[in-house]
């Protein structure tokens, strides 16, 4: 009796993080706090990120700098798996000591609206802000740049091991059975199941609910058929450096950091289009030090800085002038298109977006989705 | 109250209590859950889920029976064969305790891919197919849950075996019993503690168990904790997913109660014991 003991207890801890016993939602209305930045900078930065997303110096130069001791911690493998880890914290207005999480544009906007972010102090991140690019000064979801500021941008498409799967070229050609258990999709449903209508020639941007559960459908019979081997987070980067995958449904700049450990891994725009998105910086409730959050974003964003950490992860660039600086240092990313796509390199892209109808229609398709993702 | 039972109420029937309440609650995250009575929640678990709760405890059961076939001869050996090697040989099974567990399935994950020497070796010897895995099938998932189980299989059988007095084996063989039938009317009866203890020791946390599946295994072989587990954390259902692991707990409460009542009573009760004696 002990083992069911203990899985209830444990289960129950988990349960219990409501405070009273039951979960509370947002249902309150609950009044967004802003994060003021106070004097000088000093002590304790605490950062979550995805990883692969940050060199090797940005961080030890940033300390030496600024007196600050920087915890930069990669435990963002997934959106949706994030915001279950955090989750009964922030409701509790907890951080969990961090003072910054990156999550992707539809995360940030879900935990602003559940009250779990807080404002930016606009004077203390303004030399950030100004300084982006503009086609990401205003998102639809933050259209103010009010509590996000992006980290990345970036793009999911085709990963796939030139070697092995030479002809892949479309979403399509994954659910060839030549590929049969060598590929893999995304657990991040705003990505993969996109991807998927656009291969069936359906515009993400016009598509309904119907539109999405079909390709979920599609998706479903793959996976039973074991066409697809598993759904993964951003840890599909083992599956393909492992060999069990060769074509997979990933994320642009991923693909340059695998590449050094086997050349023949590469990202391939599909046919169709990829899905774009930025991964933004927020500040969440309860953050101990804003003042040295604010500091990080200023950092990150001078183009000497934001030029460092592209010529590492290859992602979109948000911060003006980071090309200039690349280009002046010979740098092969200044002429990569995942750093900085040109236009008829992302035209047939569409811009990661909810599936239609309000909350309600959202749940319905991502408990399809996860139906999925689960073995269902 | 005893500090017994103050631990038991209060990480236990507390805990049990509100979780209870939760799997009983309906809403969402963004509007919040109510207390309704909503008993639909176990309806809507067990059927969203049905197909991954018979797969646990399928597994589950294959999992414990071959780690009894291998933890018995194991244990016996120790407990009357291994003389004075004995203490290593049981610093050996408890050894691989010293690394996480998650480290170890994740070990299993590279050991098993697809283009591992073992992998290799089993394609040139006709073991597997060309194009044939050990990866993310249920072979692996079956696999993993064996191995990271089986000292809870061996440690309770070598605890019964070792107490075993030799002389009754003995004295059946000076009644002209041979080996074999010593084994079987004594040995055996005599440590069916060990195996009921190890076969529940093993078989409940394994049904409950995802991280074998979630790395061993693809989404064909998700288990009903990779089902609760999506449910807590990715879907935030969290009412369904109380619900889920309430079914699962009455469920091997049941199976428990059963597998005690006809392999297990006598064993526990020692009836067996006192007939050998």
């Amino acid at each position: 009796m002990v083992a069911p003991m203990a899985l209830a207890a444990a289960l129950a801890v988990v349960a219990c993080g409501g405070g009273d016993g039951g979960i509370e939602g947002g249902s309150e209305a609950t009044e967004v706090t802003t994060a003021e930045a106070e004097g000088e900078a000093t002590g304790n930065l605490t950062v979550s990120n995805w990883p692969f997303y940050v060199d090797k110096k940005t961080v030890p130069e940033f300390q030496k700098q600024t007196g600050l001791s920087v915890k930069y911690i990669e435990d963002v493998n997934d959106n949706t798996e994030f915001f279950g880890k955090v989750q009964p914290q922030l409701e509790q207005g907890q951080s969990g000591d961090r003072d910054i999480f990156v999550v992707t544009d539809w995360m940030a906007k879900k935990m602003y609206d559940l009250g779990y972010l807080q404002n930016f102090d606009q004077e203390a991140v303004q030399p950030a802000v100004d300084n982006l690019i503009p086609s990401l000064q205003s998102p639809s979801f933050d259209p103010e740049r009010a509590y996000s500021l992006p980290w990345q941008g970036g793009m999911a498409g085709l990963v796939v091991n030139t070697q092995e799967a030479p002809d892949v070229t479309s979403i399509n050609d994954l659910f060839d059975p030549k590929y049969k258990g060598k590929v893999t999709m995304l657990t991040e449903m705003r990505d993969t199941v996109p991807l998927v209508m656009k291969a069936d020639g359906v515009d993400p941007a016009e598509a309904t609910e119907e539109d999405w559960m079909a390709a979920i459908e599609k998706i479903r019979e793959a996976a039973q058929s074991g066409q697809i081997r598993r759904f993964t987070g951003n840890d599909y980067t083992r599956d393909l450096a492992n060999g069990d995958a060769v074509a997979v449904i990933g994320w642009s700049g991923d693909a340059v950091q695998l590449q050094a450990d086997d050349p023949n891994i590469e990202f391939r725009m599909p046919d169709e289009g990829c899905s774009l998105w930025a991964d933004n910086m927020v500040i969440p409730a309860g953050a101990p030090n804003p003042t040295a959050a604010y500091e990080w974003m200023n950092y990150v964003s001078q183009p000497e800085n934001a030029a460092q950490i592209s010529n590492y992860n290859y992602y979109i660039a948000p911060f003006e002038g980071t090309k200039e600086v690349l280009e002046q240092k010979g740098s092969p990313a200044a002429k990569s298109d995942l750093v900085f796509p040109s236009e008829e390199y992302t035209a047939e892209c569409s811009t990661q977006t909810d599936p239609p109808g309000g909350p309600e229609a959202v749940r319905r398709v991502e408990q399809a989705f996860q139906s999925v993702v689960t073995g269902g | 109250m005893g500090p017994g039972l103050l631990w038991l109420v209060l990480f236990f029937v507390v805990p049990l209590y509100f979780m209870g309440r939760l799997a009983l609650e309906s809403g969402t995250l963004e509007t919040g859950f109510r207390f309704t009575w909503e008993w639909s929640n176990f309806t809507d678990g067990i059927s969203l889920y049905e197909e991954q709760l018979i797969r646990s405890f399928l597994y589950a059961g294959a999992a414990t029976a071959i780690a009894l076939l291998i933890a018995y001869p194991l244990a016996y050996a120790i407990a009357f064969r291994a003389g004075r090697w004995k203490n290593a040989l049981l610093f050996a099974v408890v050894a691989p305790f010293f690394t996480t567990y998650l480290i170890r399935t994740i070990g299993w994950q590279t050991i098993l891919s697809d283009d591992s020497p073992v992998v290799s070796v089993m394609q040139a010897v006709g073991l597997l197919s060309d194009g044939g895995r050990l990866l993310a099938t249920p072979g692996a998932v079956i696999a993993g849950l064996t191995y990271n189980f089986l000292p809870f299989m061996i440690l309770p059988l070598y605890a019964s075996l070792e107490r075993i007095d030799e002389s009754l084996i003995e004295a059946a063989k000076d009644l002209y019993s041979s080996s074999r039938a010593a084994f079987w009317r004594v040995t055996l009866p005599l440590s069916a503690p060990g195996i009921v203890a190890g076969t529940l020791l093993t078989f409940i946390p394994v049904a409950g168990d995802y991280i074998n599946a979630e790395f061993l295994g693809s989404s064909n072989q998700a288990m009903v904790g990779n089902a609760i587990q999506s449910l807590y954390l990715e879907l935030r259902d969290f009412p369904t997913a109380a619900a889920l692991s309430f079914t699962v707990m009455a469920v091997i409460l049941a199976l428990v109660v059963v597998y005690i009542r006809f392999a297990g009573s006598e064993a526990l009760m020692g009836e067996e014991t006192e007939e050998a004696r």
